[in-house]
């Protein structure tokens, strides 16, 4: 079970950092005025800014108990959170697989474990919908738009 | 009236074969993903611009606009008869519309929601017709200044009426404006943020965020709750359809009301998902028959997709004489435009009149085309709505990453796409609006160098923003709108604190 304020505080610390790098990083490429106008950074710099300010108070009001939030206090239920893990973990796995196999055997096989492996259909019709999936993206992309999806390295290593 | 020529000339352009052909590919598919929960219009908009890459640039913005009117329409479908709204703007649709559909009476809701869209739909393109030319003609006129004081009040419109917590969207914002800025920098040529990962010296394409923002994000939102497609009766009454039609000059003022505040909210980056909802909220304040809504009354379906179909229609007048985009649809519409070779923007209505007058005119037919593909295609669509959503989510997840990698053959943006994903998914469960920032990224370099190029004119004097009257204007109206969330706050503790109502909490739900 997830509550609200963690989930506010997490996406607050999230915004956060990404605004104290965007704020160093831009540091880098200088910040204020130069004989060629504005920096290059002035305007990353603002903006990180105003993301730590933003993410700081968007903190804040998460820690304290506000009308608003203590509405609802969970964000996510224990079963909400197995449903949530259940579609991306798969589809983590899927993305990290493509440099590997390639994108159409690994959406083959990522059509079939989703399918088959929680028996939401037989075996048969989850082959069938695995390769359906990975034919028609072929036809699709490869022979009528012609975009070339990854290979992998898999196919690469039997000269495919 | 001197455009009346040019659109005619329009027509000429859109009523060809091959482009009512591309209307209808573009109608059925924006009904598609507008009835498909995880599919939006934003997303399947980005999906098909790889493939138009080819294509003359009408031809390719008839198709995505087609696209556009049909995801509307395609909302609305599963909204009646499913209590599912496929889009976030069809939301206040499901209010009165599935109770109607539910008491036996599908047709007429449906027909009334269509006949309604229309209105709005034709009420913004008429908008356009004879307001896009005479802003642009302004617009000529404008310096970088007053361009940056445009986008920041198109931003801080954002902030002050977009109707999630302030500073929830000015993070939202920054954000985008910061990725945005990945990537080399147009002035300087200096490569700026890319966190040590050199592959982001290409910058982040805005369609790689909108992948994950949209489709993977909301289907992380839509596996959570578990559909239950309680469909109603899916067949067409044809009698009562034009019977229903029939009725709806007796809501005049309604429809009235409702595509006034869609054009407004239109042209002010509010979206259609804020022009429905308001549009809901005010037509029950001032209805007779107020009390009765929430249990399938006419209004509570007028109202709603009215200013839908307005605001998403107008969304696209920003669009075409500023180069603002309306809508989170729309800025995906100007990234294409930019990448046909097209600049939005007010010389678009000089250059490339034809473009211009073609898509305009394209907006008319496309709604008709429209309006008639969708009642005749409900049974089929509705259908759809029955296979499991287990076989439908990895379908659309492949099409996600498969979208994300053709932008330009990058594995790293397949994994920024699901990265997004996770942001946006987070942004909607905490009502972070997702709009305002895929509309940074789109136009986050132009602003900048707005703002850059009037430094350099005025030495690095704040003072060019106060230059003149006009750019006078834009300013204290964007401040007065950032300030007025702070404002309301102020004054809230003078009046009595409002009880807290489902309604609200719907509303908050959806907010994008």
């Amino acid at each position: 079970m997830i509550s609200r304020r963690a989930l506010e505080l997490a996406t607050a610390i999230l915004t956060g950092s990404f605004g104290v790098a965007v704020v160093v990083q831009s540091l880098d490429n200088g910040i204020g005025w130069s004989s060629a106008g504005v920096d290059a950074g002035t305007f990353p710099f603002l903006t990180g800014i105003i993301i730590v300010s933003g993410s700081l108070y968007n903190l804040v009001r998460g820690v304290l108990p506000a009308a608003s939030l203590a509405n609802v206090p969970i964000a996510i239920t224990p079963l909400e959170l197995r449903r949530l893990t259940s579609l991306f973990v798969p589809a983590a796995i899927f993305v990290a697989a493509i440099p590997l196999l390639g994108m159409y055997l690994a959406s083959a096989l990522y059509v079939f474990a989703v399918l088959a492996i929680p028996r939401h259909q037989s075996v048969p019709r989850a082959l069938a919908m695995a390769a359906a999936t990975a034919l028609g993206l072929y036809v699709v992309f490869e022979r009528m738009f012609q975009v070339s999806l990854p290979h992998g390295a898999l196919a690469a290593a039997f000269g495919l | 009236m001197d455009n009346l020529p040019e659109l005619l000339h329009g027509f000429t352009i859109a009523v060809t074969v091959p482009h009512l052909a591309l209307m209808c590919v573009g109608v059925l598919l924006g009904i598609l993903v507008g009835v498909l929960p995880g599919l939006g219009a934003p997303n399947g908009v980005s999906l098909l611009l790889p493939l138009t890459f080819g294509m003359q640039p009408v031809s390719a913005i008839i198709l995505l606009s087609s696209m556009y009117w049909g995801a509307l329409f395609g909302g609305s479908v599963t909204s009646i008869l499913f209590n599912i709204p496929g889009e976030p703007s069809s939301v206040a649709t499901t209010f009165d519309g599935y109770p109607m559909a539910r008491d036996g009476r599908p047709t007429t809701a449906l027909a009334t929601a269509f006949g309604s869209a229309a209105f709005g739909a034709l009420v913004g393109v008429i908008l356009i017709t004879f307001l896009a030319s005479w802003v642009a003609e302004v617009a000529l006129a404008f310096g970088p200044a007053e361009y940056f004081a445009v986008y920041f009040l198109a931003f801080a419109s954002f902030v002050g009426m977009g109707g999630a917590a302030p500073i929830k969207t000015v993070v939202a914002l920054a954000i985008g404006f910061a990725i945005a800025a990945i990537g080399i920098d147009t002035v300087s040529g200096s490569v700026r943020l890319t966190m040590g990962v050199d592959e982001l010296v290409k910058g982040v394409n805005f369609v790689v965020a909108v992948m994950g923002l949209f489709g993977i994000g909301e289907l992380l939102v839509a596996v959570e709750e578990e559909f239950h497609a309680r469909a109603v009766s899916s067949k067409i009454d044809w009698r009562e359809v034009f019977r229903a039609v029939g009725r709806l000059p007796r809501h005049a003022l309604a429809l009235l009301r409702s595509a006034a505040i869609g054009c407004w909210m239109g042209i002010t980056p509010g979206g259609p998902t804020a022009a429905s909802f308001m549009s809901y909220g005010i037509a029950r304040r001032f209805s007779r028959r107020g009390r009765y809504f929430g249990t399938g009354e006419v209004e509570g379906i007028i109202s709603p997709e009215t200013a839908d179909h307005a605001a998403g229609t107008s969304a696209l007048l920003p669009m075409l004489s500023l180069g603002i985009p309306g809508s989170a649809t729309a800025a995906v519409m100007m990234g294409g435009l930019m990448i046909w070779g097209l600049n939005p923007g007010p010389m678009l209505f000089v250059d490339q009149k034809d473009f211009v007058w073609g898509l305009i005119a394209s907006m008319y037919v496309g709604n008709i085309v429209a309006v008639a593909l969708v009642l005749l295609t409900v049974p089929v669509f509705a259908a759809l709505m029955r296979i499991p959503f287990v076989i439908i989510a990895p379908l659309i997840v492949i099409i996600c990453v498969v979208g994300a990698y053709s932008v330009s053959n990058s594995y790293l943006d397949v994994v920024m796409m699901l990265g997004f994903g996770i942001v946006g998914y987070l942004f909607k469960k905490l009502f972070y609006p997702l709009a305002p920032l895929v509309l940074a990224i789109v136009i986050g370099d132009k602003a900048e160098d707005a703002f850059r190029q009037s430094m350099l004119m005025s030495k690095g004097s704040l003072g060019i923003f106060f230059a003149n009257k006009l750019v006078t204007c834009l300013i204290v109206g964007g401040i007065a709108l950032l300030l007025l969330p702070l404002v309301l706050q102020l004054a809230r503790p003078f009046r009595k604190p409002a009880p807290p109502t489902n309604e609200t909490t719907a509303q908050e739900k959806v907010i994008i």
